[in-house]
């Protein structure tokens, strides 16, 4: 068989962690002791998503705002395939900040948690959130 | 309104094809439409084609094959569900009396931009954070094992089961050997809990369909409920797992316009990308109560002698994921099976069907789109 498509753009995006052009960066922003994102000004909905025309809750303004690092499990998985320059195993979880969206982390030790299990985001690895269990 | 009704399907076969082009993939499907449908080409007055990842043009690249000239035509990309969005679009229009014969094209060909896993897309916070789909459905898994109880055997029923429906399906692309539960649970971890034999294949394919109106022909299909409906916002709130509601809201939509309930649908199609998928949509159609979906398959409900056969096809997990032909290949089967033409595949109670294809994957939504359809033969 040919090397078909092999060295050729295609539609495809694939972003700069697996070889493609580098696109804007959309993931969640860590700064020190904060996840950054915005508030609905009037039904008080957080969100980390980035220059929202208004709460696409209530169609309110919004503002930034700031959450705290701190969570609970919503779920959680090990990955056991390579994805872009990711090798596994590793965990992903989507975790409920304490006052404001639900994020996905990278754990920083792969294991399935159970839901409701505490994490603390203490750090980002390539910009991927980094999230670690805290002692009960 | 016009009555739409389902005039024909063709599918090309499904697998991993490097060496077609997508044109003669789509032109496989469309030759057998037009030929179930028995209609001339010049009969179709719109054309409507789904695809996730074919070229730019590739409706017009397919068009020029068929000698089909100045028609509206147009494509439409809804993830997995492009397809069956395309298909959607075409009942809406012979509903509302746009078009009295439109041909619907679903066409990926991922063998030739993949290797192994899809890569996710690079500019949605998911994907940029390395999120595959198969993770996407292992989080939902998870969730929902924890929440319900479900075992890793229930899980590992699914794929038995579409797997051994796959056997008898010419056209799909695995279908060398049925494997045990155990030797489900046995395959390589993709993302846990999901093995690789619950995971469908990347493939490559093709699938068409002529939607028109009511011409007195007795072997077409009613086309009682044709819904779709975008993703909703799924965050904090959501208490459903990721995609749920999506599917819900659809079936809703569907049920109320064909003016039935779950129990009378006799055969579907549904969306099994991942076995918790299947699991998860079932419950969302009203199969199975919330938290039962997963005795389904071990009781042999949804097997293909059961009360409701579900992806008597073998499924995605057996024919394949091209993603934009997923949902055509779904109403495919299901016309077969209404008209008693399945084959070794056909089972028993088929007046009624149902397709159900959701596309998902862009992050912090419930789904990117959903479609159910509900067909029946004419009595
Ligand atoms: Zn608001």
């Amino acid at each position: 068989m040919s090397e078909l498509g092999v060295g050729r753009p295609t539609k495809r995006r694939a972003g700069a962690a697996v070889g493609g052009l580098p696109v804007a960066d959309s993931r969640p922003v860590l700064d020190g002791d904060a996840v950054l994102g915005s508030r609905c000004t009037v039904c008080r909905y957080p969100t980390t998503q980035q220059g929202l025309p208004w709460c696409p809750v209530c169609y309110e303004a919004t503002e930034p705002d700031r959450f705290a690092r701190t969570g609970k499990v919503w779920s959680s998985t090990v990955v056991a395939i390579p994805v872009g320059t990711r090798r596994p195993p590793f965990g992903l979880a989507y975790l409920d900040l304490d006052d404001g969206p639900r994020v996905l982390v990278h754990l920083a030790e792969p294991a399935v948690l159970e839901p409701g299990a505490r994490l603390e985001i203490t750090g980002t690895d390539d910009g991927d959130l980094v999230a670690t269990r805290m002692e009960q | 309104m016009e009555q739409a009704m389902l005039w024909g399907v063709g599918t090309s076969a499904y697998g991993r094809f490097p060496d077609q082009r997508v044109e003669s993939l789509a032109w496989t499907a469309v030759a057998e439409a037009v030929r179930d449908a028995d209609i001339r080409p010049d009969a179709i007055d719109a054309i409507i084609v789904g695809s996730v990842f074919g070229p730019p043009g590739v409706a017009t690249r397919i068009q020029r094959g068929l000698g089909i000239s100045s028609v509206p035509m147009w494509t439409i990309e809804n993830a997995c569900a492009s397809g069956t969005s395309a298909y959607h679009e075409a009942v809406e229009a012979v509903r509302l009396g746009r078009f009295k014969c439109v041909l619907v094209l679903g066409v990926d060909q991922m063998s030739t931009l993949f290797s192994g896993a899809i890569v996710p897309e690079a500019t949605d916070p998911e994907g940029a954070s390395s999120l595959p789909l198969p993770g996407l459905y292992a989080l939902q898994a998870q969730r929902y094992v924890s929440e319900f109880g479900v075992t890793p055997e229930q899980l590992a029923a699914i794929a038995v089961k579409n797997k051994s429906n796959g056997m008898d399906n010419p056209r799909a692309q695995l279908r060398d050997t049925v494997p045990t539960i155990q030797e489900v649970l046995d395959s390589r971890m993709i993302a846990d809990p999901l093995t690789f034999l619950q995971c469908c294949p990347t493939s490559d394919g093709a699938g068409a369909a002529i939607v028109g109106g009511d011409r007195g022909n007795p072997d077409d299909l009613r086309i009682e409920a044709s819904a779709m409906v975008s993703g909703a916002l799924w965050d904090q709130r959501s208490e459903d797992v990721w995609g749920f509601a999506s599917v819900a809201r659809a079936a809703q939509k569907a049920y109320a316009q064909a003016g039935r309930s779950p129990q009378e649908i006799d055969v579907l199609e549904v969306h099994d990308a991942f076995t918790i998928g299947e699991i998860l949509t079932l419950e969302a159609l009203g199969i199975a109560p919330r938290g039962k979906g997963a005795e389904l398959a071990p009781s042999g409900h949804t097997t293909r002698d059961g009360v409701q056969p579900v992806n008597p096809s073998g499924g995605l997990l057996s024919r394949g994921h091209p993603l934009g032909a997923t949902g055509m290949a779904q109403l495919a089967e299901i016309a077969w099976q209404l008209r008693g033409q399945a084959g070794a595949r056909q089972v028993d109670r088929h007046r009624v069907g149902l397709v159900e294809t959701m596309g998902g994957g862009a992050a912090g939504m419930d789904g990117n789109a959903c479609v159910v359809t509900i067909l029946s033969a004419q009595a």
